[in-house]
């Protein structure tokens, strides 16, 4: 290697996106509406569907209203960003693919405390669950690692791997830094110019102003327009942005502490169910015609 | 005899399941060697995160043997003017032979003769069927959880799910490779190979540094062990295990250690070669309370943490390495336990500026359970269980019922703090820490607080320490309460356990309430001591009405399941599984209506029965050929001496007369109650019990009956002995 790594933010973003690239992997863009994680991209949740294979990897800003602390806590964030990578099928070398992309960070595993540490992943909303780790650096928590298994209900094959790198965690770990906010996100600028004032407003927004009757609107019209799509000639991409939508929707009522207990399950089944449909029909959708389908309409 | 060597490398499989594992490839490969004839012996398991092992000797040929193949039988194989029939022709050309070369011989236990071929076979080279050994017992391990990673084995059964990816075998017979291969699995089918067994292995990931997951060629088990030493793996857990002992020694030498949480046990099975780092806790956070530090070194972190001056100053870290680097590793990690620690801290400052009693109100924005309400009309109904054991069933004097009462209604108030919700196992230590740092606490409500989610383990003497739970009936009633609400209201609504399923860790929740009937409440005062029947009926009641099963349904389902968690506990204490049914079976006093005494009528069963151990076995034969006869018959309701033809019968007459007025403890009662044996088997050997004068048949039924009722008192004999 030549030099020391950049380690601002934004330098670790070009160093993934350079490593993976050139790996194989197609470099998508964040997706353009509010989610949890990474794994809630259609070019996560999707593409892991189906036979077909898939490298891919990105950076998804990733929205938890829960987690605001109103840019006072220097390790929660109502957003934070995660690099995600998805690997489909997952080669056998996996593993020394991830640890290769940290080498490229400037960590030298063999100087350090690495470890693969039991951790498996669910996601009820999206009926999606894996089986994997959590990959810890000196103790600390720097990537999930899963294998997934099931997303939309529906048994994975085959089966792909996922990655998903906390970017602030590496990075604070990195600069040795104590404080998000004290980040370098570049050269001279840091994490808090660029994000203290968003996690302000967002959070005071998410816990204290946000209308929870415009939230559960968009909640029931999602839950009309989603289904709706399916309904009427499978149109998973344009249901799927309003599945995400509907789950936005949720996380904000639960941050404003507007969702009854009774309702909390009923919600998250609800959201499901759509999830569920919407990987339906993109299996659907992916497979080709049997032969003899072909041959009759011929 | 041949050494086999069978190592499975995979990607790090998670460390609570090693052990058993290690167990299971030396059990489940030992098994299909078996069935193969290989003769396998002293085979051995060894575990690390990477890599399951299992070495034994096999020979290396399996002996000629012959098996024995059955046709019909002769009626059957032969006609009337004795021809062989078609069915003992093609019985005969299966096998190779004509019928004039096959045996005939009486098959089990007769009495029909049947056709009978003996087939020669030859052994088998033990490298011809080691790979489908191999296959049986790679598909025989159990794993808590299975994954698919796209692998197919070609044995027949295809789809090839595992605990995690297999990513090297070495399978060596005295150093040749048996090969094996697993295959990959496209459009669920069989595609290319993705592992192919040989004579390598890999060391540790990292280390030699610059050498790290270096490929090792092996020829043999000892060979293996020494060069993956020096690739910084030690195959052994015990050896990794002693090497984590003598770097804690010192600080446990030190007295800094009060409780290891049982890290080292685990760390053992977390890493390859373990090395122990030492971190210092920063200055400001050494006055949190004990449980949180330790909740977050030892839940979050897996550190140990060390004391001094009262209060942790420092934690034990294992990492997977030589140590080298450590200075900079620990900063990593004291900033992860610094970070977490600042947020703990706020939690704590936080939570006290509102008083627990203030919260009882809005545990009605928590769930229970769906159908079972919040956790605010839990702890209602845990008020009123208490409230019905003080004035119902008089089980608690006024000032224990105010008291608990109050702690029932504080119980669950801490989960909904910041605390608790950050960190869950906290629940009930937060309550109590909350309330004593108020001030002005009675302190038997705040241990019963902080204690009632507990007994968790159903060891004796296992935690809590009778100590710490202040007034052991106080804090027995809240923990009854919680439980057996628990436990009425998920079986009323048909949530009770089966099989090995129990989510909602219902078992637990049973063998807690036996814990706390047989270990924690004060039992000098036999009045005040409770009947888990009676408790088991305020439990449901307390409900009211379930819609879809009806109360006496619940009861019954509970009162077996309780039966059953009594066994186990007492099975668990070491007592014989005979000696517990025998106690249990006993009718007055019935095991439900009081635990406590069960236990210590068992424990006098056991004593006097090893002493008298020939005795029991006697009487227990004699009384189960006594509870046989009376099941067929009625017997007289007391027996009349004018009706007593022999002398045997006068004899155990007097016998059972006697010991009806011998008082005193059960094992004394059980003392002169073996001195029964030699009447008794008397009373068989001369009397004619079942005789065919009526009048006479029933006084003897009757005497037989009076017998076993002085036993039935203390255990039911007649299931001793199994």
């Amino acid at each position: 290697m030549s030099g020391k790594p950049d380690v601002t933010l934004q330098g670790i973003i070009f160093a993934l996106e350079r490593y993976w690239s050139d790996r194989g992997c197609l470099i998508h863009q964040p997706w353009d509406a509010e989610v949890g994680a990474g794994t809630m991209h259609p070019e996560t949740f999707l593409r892991v569907l189906g036979p077909t294979p898939w490298k891919v990897a990105y950076v998804q800003p990733s929205r938890r209203p829960t987690d605001g602390r109103y840019g006072e806590n220097p390790n929660r964030l109502y957003k934070h960003h995660q690099y995600q990578v998805i690997l489909k099928p997952s080669p056998a070398d996996v593993q020394d693919l991830y640890l290769g992309s940290l080498q490229v960070l400037g960590i030298d595993p063999a100087a350090h405390d690495v470890r693969f540490e039991e951790d498996n992943w669910e996601s009820p909303t999206l009926g999606a669950w894996g089986i994997g780790w959590q990959v810890l650096l000196d103790g600390q928590e720097i990537t999930q690692f899963t294998y997934f298994q099931q997303a939309g209900g529906i048994d994975l094959a085959p089966i792909s791997a996922e990655i998903t790198y906390g970017l602030e965690r590496i990075t604070m770990y990195l600069q040795n830094v104590d404080n998000v906010f004290d980040l370098e996100w570049a050269r001279g600028v840091k994490y808090g110019t660029v994000r203290h004032e968003e996690e302000l407003q967002l959070s005071r927004y998410s816990f204290e102003e946000a209308w929870p009757t415009y939230f559960q609107q968009i909640f029931d019209m999602a839950l009309v327009e989603g289904p709706r799509l399916i309904a009427s000639g499978r149109q998973f991409l344009a249901a799927y942005d309003w599945c995400l939508k509907a789950s936005h929707a949720f996380n904000m009522l639960d941050a404003r502490g507007s969702i009854s207990v009774s309702q909390r399950a009923g919600m998250i089944l609800q959201i499901r169910k759509l999830a569920c449909s919407i990987a339906e029909a993109y299996v659907q959708a992916q497979t080709p015609p049997a032969p003899g389908v072909e041959a009759a309409r011929g | 005899m041949a050494e086999f060597l069978l190592e499975i490398g995979c990607e790090e499989i998670p460390a609570s399941w090693l052990p058993g594992l290690a167990d299971q490839i030396r059990d489940r490969f030992t098994e299909a060697a078996e069935r193969a004839h290989l003769e396998p012996k002293s085979a051995r398991g060894f575990q690390s995160p990477r890599r399951l092992l299992v070495v034994a000797d096999v020979v290396s040929r399996g002996e000629d043997r012959e098996e024995q193949v059955w046709g019909p039988t002769l009626a059957v194989a032969k006609d009337a003017s004795g021809k062989w029939t078609k069915a003992a022709e093609g019985f005969a050309r299966k096998n190779g032979v004509s019928p004039d070369e096959l045996q005939t011989a009486v098959k089990g236990n007769g009495p029909d003769q049947n056709l009978l071929f003996v087939k020669k076979v030859e052994g088998r080279q033990a490298a011809q069927v080691l790979p489908d050994v191999i296959a049986a017992t790679l598909r025989a391990l159990a794993f808590p959880k299975r994954m698919s990673w796209d692998a197919w084995l070609d044995d027949g059964k295809g789809a090839f799910a595992f605990g995690r990816p297999v990513r090297w075998i070495v399978a060596l017979l005295d150093g040749e490779v048996i090969p094996f291969t697993i295959f990959e699995m496209r459009n669920g089918a069989k595609a290319d190979a993705i592992v192919r067994s040989s004579d390598v292995t890999r060391g540790h990931r990292f280390l030699p540094r610059g050498h790290g997951g270096e490929a090792i060629t092996v020829t043999s088990f000892g060979d293996l062990v020494k060069r993956l030493n020096e690739h910084y793996v030690m195959l052994d857990p015990q050896a990794r295990a002693a090497r984590i002992g003598s770097a804690l020694k010192p600080a446990a030498d030190g007295g800094e250690i009060h409780d290891d949480h049982g890290l080292p046990a685990e760390w053992r099975d977390l890493v390859e070669y373990p090395s122990l780092l030492f971190g210092d806790i920063p200055a400001q956070f050494r006055s949190l309370p004990v449980a949180v530090l330790q909740t977050v070194l030892v839940h979050h972190q897996k550190y140990v943490p060390l004391m001094a001056g009262g209060g942790v100053a420092r934690f034990a870290a294992v990492v997977n390495g030589d140590g080298g680097n450590g200075e900079e590793i620990v900063r990593g990690m004291e900033r992860v336990v610094t970070a977490r620690l600042r947020d703990a801290s706020f939690f704590y400052e936080e939570d006290r500026k509102r008083a627990l009693g203030d919260r009882v109100e809005s545990l009605a924005g928590v769930t229970f359970h769906r159908e079972l309400g919040t956790y605010k009309q839990k702890a209602d109904r845990m008020v009123a269980l208490v409230s019905a054991m003080g004035e119902r069933l008089g089980l608690l004097r006024k000032p224990e019922m105010d008291a608990a009462m109050e702690a029932a209604r504080l119980a669950k108030a801490d989960l909904t703090t910041l605390m608790v919700r950050e960190f869950t196992e906290l629940q009930g230590v937060m309550g109590g820490i909350y309330l004593r740092a108020e001030g002005n606490v009675n302190p038997h409500i705040a241990a019963a607080v902080q204690w009632h989610y507990h007994p968790v383990s159903i060891e004796e003497g296992s935690a809590p320490d009778t100590k710490d739970v202040g007034d052991p009936t106080i804090f027995g009633a809240v923990s009854l309460a919680d439980k057996l609400d628990t436990l009425a209201g998920y079986f009323g609504i048909g949530l009770n356990p089966t099989g090995s399923s129990d989510p909602f860790g219902l078992r637990r929740a049973g063998q807690g309430v036996i814990r706390v009937l047989l270990d924690f409440w004060k039992t000098d005062d036999i009045e005040r001591r409770p009947s888990l029947r009676k408790l088991i009926r305020s439990a449901v009641m307390a409900y009211g009405k379930f819609p879809k099963r009806g109360e006496t349904e619940i009861l019954n389902d509970l009162e077996s399941f309780l039966q059953d968690r009594l066994r186990y506990v007492l099975i668990t204490r070491g007592y014989p599984a005979d000696e517990v049914d025998a106690v249990l079976g006993a009718r007055e006093p019935d095991a439900l209506d009081d635990p406590h005494e069960a236990w210590v009528r068992l424990k006098a069963l056991h004593r006097v029965r090893s002493e008298a151990h020939e005795d029991f076995e006697h009487l227990a034969v004699a009384f189960k050929r006594a509870k046989n006869i009376l099941e067929k018959d009625a017997p007289a309701a007391s027996p009349d001496p004018a009706l007593f033809q022999e002398a045997a019968e006068r004899d155990l007459h007097g016998s059972v007369q006697k010991l009806q007025s011998v008082d005193g403890g059960y094992e004394a009662r059980l003392r002169s109650l073996a001195g029964l044996r030699t009447p008794v088997d008397k009373f068989f050997d001369d009397v004619l019990v079942m005789a065919e004068d009526q009048k006479i048949r029933s006084n003897r039924l009757g005497l037989l009956s009076q017998a076993l009722s002085l036993f039935y008192r203390i255990a039911d004999i007649s299931k001793l002995g199994g």
